[in-house]
């Protein structure tokens, strides 16, 4: 089997997961995209360490984490907003969908640190040692990152704010 | 967490599917082809290439091997139809070349075969910028500055004739920025360049062997089948279009219209009806005064210079992206070339490189009716003028 044929395994089973990580990252499939494309340029010029020495997946990952917070860094002052809004109609915060635009409208308003430490402890499910070892800075920080972070999605989508609040009860009842 | 875990399992559940896999290893590929890594290598191309400048630029001390890779030279006849060409720099202002990296002009075929244009000028001091390239429409010619010639030449690739135009070009009319059209069927070639100098661009009848003057400092966006009407788009000082007709006649007088276009818009090429042209706007953006361009397409009037109407473009960010218009694909279909938008800080920016990286270009064609986007494929190049796709060579 040659580095292509590994490479072709590693995507078909890790690539969508990737594609859905950089979409939460950027809020825009087509900068997720593209984001998605350097950083598997990036895992492929390394394939051949990479499946002998350690995950390619987790090398796939901190790149991706890596080249979006610098990118965004470059980006800020361009920062796109998603267009969808809620629409105007009476609408209720438990329909999926609404939460769904709200959430994707917030997410674009944090810094790029701050959006990146709620998809890695909130959607990848790392712990707080993880979330820092992937980025490179102290347990604190992330910490402290996190708190910011889900402070001002409340702010930002003040509709969901119950939601936010439930949710640190029930995580604050749990310790 | 169980709340937030699920709504954010909910946004990731709209990310569109993707198969990056070949397009991954395509691209890596061509890179790699590109890329050597051991001076012997170094100096064996450079002295296939005769860039001796390039040479001296390498280090004394031998790099680890590493299998090299050439770039071949253009056969003499047999090349298959293009899918684009491109233009590296190999001569950093600081600092040394990356290894193995083939300076000039190279094309590419359809089927991914890449070719050195060794006889094609690459670039020309002090304006930095690249010698001209174009590829006619259907991707079987390629027009270019022969330097041996001393003027502007097009090749058919699969036979391999070569026909040169009938007036020499000093290279020093050649200027900063230089703007080639080829005919579909590479019988005409105009020639225009951003050097202000009188009766220095041209446009050339390669069978009839004549040329007649063109005015300078204009950017020709179409040229009928017949060879006797083109289509010029001027930005500087302000936006302006122009049409000559009647360009073989002996008495011209009255075969030119100019009119302005309102605000500051790139236009893409000539619409294949001969009379549709598309822009975009160009908006600044944030306190830098970057420039990208607007969310909608217009359409042109031609001969009024008025926007007739604006089409939203769709399934294209227009923020996060630079968009630029370049050919038409089919009757209701322009090439738009994409490129990720980066703002940097006046303060922030970096000196210029004469080496700079490759930057994705993602190609997209738009339905000028609709606005709906396509995605076709996606290039990478150092600069939008380092990438030119078969028709229209395009705007900087």
């Amino acid at each position: 089997m040659d580095r292509n044929d590994s490479f072709r395994e590693f995507m078909a089973v890790h690539q969508q997961s990737l594609m859905r990580t950089a979409y939460l990252l950027t809020g825009d499939a087509h900068l997720a995209e593209d984001l998605l494309q350097s950083v598997l340029l990036k895992v492929l010029s390394r394939w051949p360490k990479l499946v002998d020495v350690t995950s390619p997946q987790a090398y796939a990952r901190k790149a991706l984490v890596n080249q979006h917070i610098s990118w965004r860094r470059r980006r800020t002052k361009a920062a796109e907003l998603p267009s969808a809004e809620p629409p105007d109609r009476r609408y209720s915060i438990e329909d999926p969908t609404i939460i769904r635009i709200m959430m994707l409208r917030a997410l674009a308003q944090l810094p790029p640190k701050q959006r990146t430490v709620i998809v890695l402890r909130y959607y990848e499910d790392l712990t707080e040692h993880e979330t820092a070892k992937l980025l490179n800075c102290s347990i604190g920080t992330v910490k402290s990152q996190a708190h910011h972070a889900l402070a001002r999605l409340r702010v930002l989508a003040p509709e969901l704010a119950p939601k936010f609040a439930e949710m640190e009860d029930l995580e604050g009842a749990r310790r | 967490m169980t709340w937030l875990r699920d709504v954010l399992d909910d946004v990731a559940d709209t990310a569109p599917p993707v198969d990056l896999t070949e397009r991954t290893i395509g691209i890596r590929k061509r890179r790699r082809l590109r890329t050597t890594s051991i001076t012997a290598a170094a100096a064996v191309i450079a002295i296939a290439l005769g860039v001796t400048a390039a040479a001296r630029l390498q280090p004394a001390q031998p790099r680890p091997a590493i299998a090299p890779r050439t770039v071949n030279d253009l056969p003499a006849r047999g090349v298959k139809p293009l899918s684009h060409a491109f233009m590296t720099y190999c001569r950093p202002e600081h600092g040394e070349a990356s290894a193995g990296c083939v300076h000039g002009w190279q094309v590419v075929t359809r089927s991914g075969t890449t070719y050195r244009v060794a006889q094609a000028l690459s670039d020309f001091t002090p304006g930095l910028r690249p010698s001209p390239l174009a590829i006619s429409r259907d991707g079987r010619k390629i027009a270019y500055y022969d330097t041996k010639a001393g003027t502007f030449a097009v090749r058919d690739l699969a036979s391999g004739k070569v026909l040169t135009a009938p007036t020499k070009v000093p290279m020093g009319w050649l200027g900063r920025i230089v703007h080639l059209l080829l005919s579909d069927d590479g019988r005409f070639l105009a020639f225009t360049s951003a050097a202000r100098l009188k009766n220095s661009a041209m446009l050339f009848d390669l069978h009839k062997r004549i040329s007649r003057p063109l005015p300078n400092g204009w950017n020709p966006i179409g040229l009928s089948p017949d060879g006797d009407t083109i289509t010029l788009a001027e930005y500087s000082p302000k936006t302006r279009l122009q049409t000559i007709t009647r360009l073989w006649q002996t008495s011209p007088a009255g075969n030119t219209t100019t009119v302005d276009v309102a605000g500051n818009t790139t236009v893409g090429a000539l619409g294949p009806d001969g009379h549709s042209i598309v822009a975009l706007e160009f908006v600044k953006v944030g306190s830098a005064g970057c420039m990208r361009m607007g969310a909608d397409l217009m359409h042109l009037d031609r001969k009024a210079g008025k926007v007739l109407r604006r089409v939203p473009v769709r399934d294209l960010s227009m923020t996060a992206n630079v968009v630029l218009l370049r050919g038409w694909t089919g009757p209701h279909e322009i090439m738009a070339l994409a490129k990720p938008f980066v703002c940097r800080d006046r303060d922030n920016t970096p000196a210029s490189s004469l080496d700079p990286p490759d930057v994705p270009f993602t190609a997209y064609a738009v339905n000028v009716e609709t606005g709906r986007a396509r995605k076709l494929t996606t290039f990478t190049a150092q600069d939008s003028l380092n990438l030119v796709l078969p028709g229209f060579p395009g705007n900087p």
